[in-house]
């Protein structure tokens, strides 16, 4: 196997392709998360997303439509999670948990009942890679970064507009506060509920946008359970990637890259064995994020239920 | 209870007991799937299948679709003690199951589909064997005379028999037609992500392949884009059904299955009490070339010939024990 392969600029292109709905995910849920809700049902929100999206691309022939809509479904799904976290206070894991399994349900069950069986199976329109105007014919990185669609240039957009949003805007320390000490937010004077059903909206969108992604620019199609982990994976790469955007970021490019790699390994290295090959991202991933991880510190107020009568 | 409700209950059972009649008279099937039926592929052509047998022969049908080996053991039981008496397995991953349970339950027939003839096949059961890599043959030589780069792709689903004789059957195709051709291919590990399969398209296309054979099912749709946003032509293959509107320019061939004849021939022989035997699906025996498109006629016409060399019994090597 050539070490050229490593650096080769369609892997490259790739790793970026397939890292941008990890990381819009991630982003979504790192919102969520700072600001003191856990919520494990991503996997559950971006499937629902992604069967909206389809489904209302192939009905009204417009991207556009079909990508808002995604993003509103996961952000009704990602309200109910609120509702039972601030409301409620309820337990976040089994609703979070309640939520994944109702996703997966949901997604199947509608995408059958609006198509039913067939021999051929529905088709949208993706997205086409759309090439940034002299930037995209510079040697070598002009293909690689700057010939992508609409979409994967937002996701890394987003990222550097998260951070700042995070740590550099008044919003961004309240949402921050309400993660760590909800009860010292309160006494401000900030409405603790407000700004976590807020963070449910922006982080539920943002996961809706990253489920969205998959049909819209992937694959044209639904099939049920088409995340295939995608949403434990951003999950795992808000966790390990100690709540910062740019560590989520860097966590989605390195499994994006390997599972990238796996592939093209795969057609010139036949003595490794296949399933080895499909299980290489997961593993490189979870070494170098646990080592990462080390003396992360989750905000202190996370999945832990608020009540401002509670005494202490 | 008061007296009227009594009469109500009554009443209502009297009614029902002609349409409970009508079903209970009815002999049932049931289908297990490995996949959704709404795959439009694998799955969906064995369930329309069911639905044809259940018309033509009168039956009550019921389905289990997406079910793991893990739960084939339990659903089997619960449709055999429900009164079904043919359980049809569509799908070689439940062999074990069906050699476990049909001499446990003599009651009931098996239909089990496979890569070819079952040894120590159970009284009980009929066996459709499925020759994948004789079809697979001819779409192997499909790409070894279309192909301008010499090189050939295939995206396989998972590491199963039939996916692995079919890999060898089409690398045979290619040192038979074509010797420069080179043939590439990956395990996705699943037929139905399409993600993963575009994944290993595009892949497969940077290292220049211009023609695939697809061997997953509801992973086609991830080819097709991974084909449609290559850089240059690119042409691929489906099988069991026809899918000419996905990718009108790019779409060769398909390879047509038609679950309908086996199930009906042998659904109509267990009826009449013949519960055991073999049929298999080969080219020309439930599998069909669909016309040809996208290749130049004299490329058409010796993928017919080889089609027809195939259907008369042209040796093909099955070889299941390593991959090229």
């Amino acid at each position: 196997m050539t070490p050229w392969l490593l650096v080769d600029p369609h892997l490259w292109h790739q790793t970026l392709v397939y890292a941008a709905p990890l990381i819009i995910a991630a982003l979504g849920e790192l919102i969520i998360e700072r600001s003191g809700v856990l919520n494990i049902g991503i996997e559950g929100m971006m499937l629902v997303a992604a069967v909206t999206c389809f489904v209302v691309t192939w009905q009204t022939r417009s991207a556009a439509a079909g990508i808002g809509a995604g993003m509103l479904a996961a952000a009704i799904l990602a309200l109910l999670l609120v509702y039972y976290a601030v409301a409620l206070r309820g337990p976040q894991i089994t609703v979070g948990l309640g939520l994944y399994v109702l996703g997966v349900g949901l997604s199947s069950l509608i995408f059958r009942v609006v198509f039913g069986v067939r021999t051929s199976p529905p088709q949208i329109q993706t997205l086409a890679p759309v090439p940034v105007p002299g930037l995209a014919d510079l040697p070598v990185i002009g293909p690689v970064l700057f010939q992508q669609t609409l979409l994967t240039y937002l996701a890394f957009l987003l990222v550097p507009v998260v951070h700042l949003a995070l740590f550099r805007t008044p919003w961004g320390l309240r949402l921050r506060a309400t993660g760590e000490n909800p009860r010292s937010v309160d006494a401000l004077g900030i409405d603790v509920a407000a700004l976590r059903y807020g963070a449910a909206v922006v982080g539920g969108l943002l996961i809706g946008l990253g489920g969205a992604y998959l049909p819209i620019v992937l694959t044209g199609t639904f099939s049920d359970n088409m995340t295939a982990g995608r949403g434990w994976l951003a999950l795992m790469l808000v966790i390990f990637g100690r709540w910062m955007p740019f560590t989520a970021l860097g966590g989605a490019l390195l499994f994006a890259y390997v599972e990238a790699f796996q592939f093209k390994a795969g057609l010139v290295e036949k003595a490794v064995p296949s399933q080895f090959l499909l299980m290489l991202p997961y593993l490189f991933a979870l070494a170098v994020l646990v080592r990462i991880y080390r003396g992360a510190r989750a905000p202190r107020a996370l999945a832990v239920p608020y009540d401002r009568e509670a005494r202490g | 209870m008061d007296r009227r409700s009594f009469l109500a209950l009554t009443l209502a059972g009297a009614a029902a007991r002609p349409h409970l009649a009508a079903a209970q008279a009815k002999r049932k099937m049931a289908m297990i799937m490995p996949g959704p039926i709404q795959d439009a592929d694998f799955n969906a052509v064995g369930y329309l299948a069911l639905q044809q047998v259940a018309k033509t022969y009168d039956l009550q049908v019921s389905h289990s679709e997406s079910v793991v080996v893990a739960d084939a053991e339990r659903i089997t039981r619960e449709y055999v003690t429900a009164g079904y008496e043919i359980v049809a397995n569509h799908g070689g991953q439940f062999i074990p199951i069906m050699n476990k349970l049909a001499p446990q339950l003599s009651n009931a027939t098996w239909i089990q589909e496979a890569s070819g003839r079952l040894p120590n096949l159970p009284k009980n059961a009929w066996n459709i064997g499925r020759k994948f890599l004789q079809g697979f043959y001819v779409l192997g030589a499909l790409g070894a005379l279309a192909t301008k780069s010499n090189k050939v792709g295939m995206v396989c689903g998972v590491r199963l028999p039939d996916v692995i004789t079919s890999v060898n059957s089409v690398a045979q195709a290619l040192r038979d037609v074509n010797p420069q051709a080179q043939l590439l291919y990956n395990w996705v590990g699943d037929f139905n992500d399409p993600v993963k399969a575009r994944q290993t398209a595009e892949a497969q296309i940077a290292a220049g392949a211009d023609f695939i054979v697809v061997f997953v099912n509801l992973g086609l749709s991830g080819v097709i884009e991974a084909v449609k946003a290559a850089p240059r032509p690119v042409l691929l293959t489906t099988f069991y059904t026809e899918k000419w509107d996905l990718a009108p320019k790019n779409l060769t061939v398909s390879l047509i299955f038609d679950f309908n004849k086996p199930y009906h021939e042998i659904v109509g022989k267990i009826l009449k009490g013949e519960r055991t035997g073999y049929y298999e699906m080969r080219p020309g025996s439930g599998m069909e070339l669909s016309e040809i498109r996208n290749v130049p006629p004299s490329v058409a016409d010796k993928t017919r010939a080889i089609f027809k060399e195939v259907v008369a019994g042209k040796a093909i090597p099955e070889v299941v024990d390593k991959t090229p």
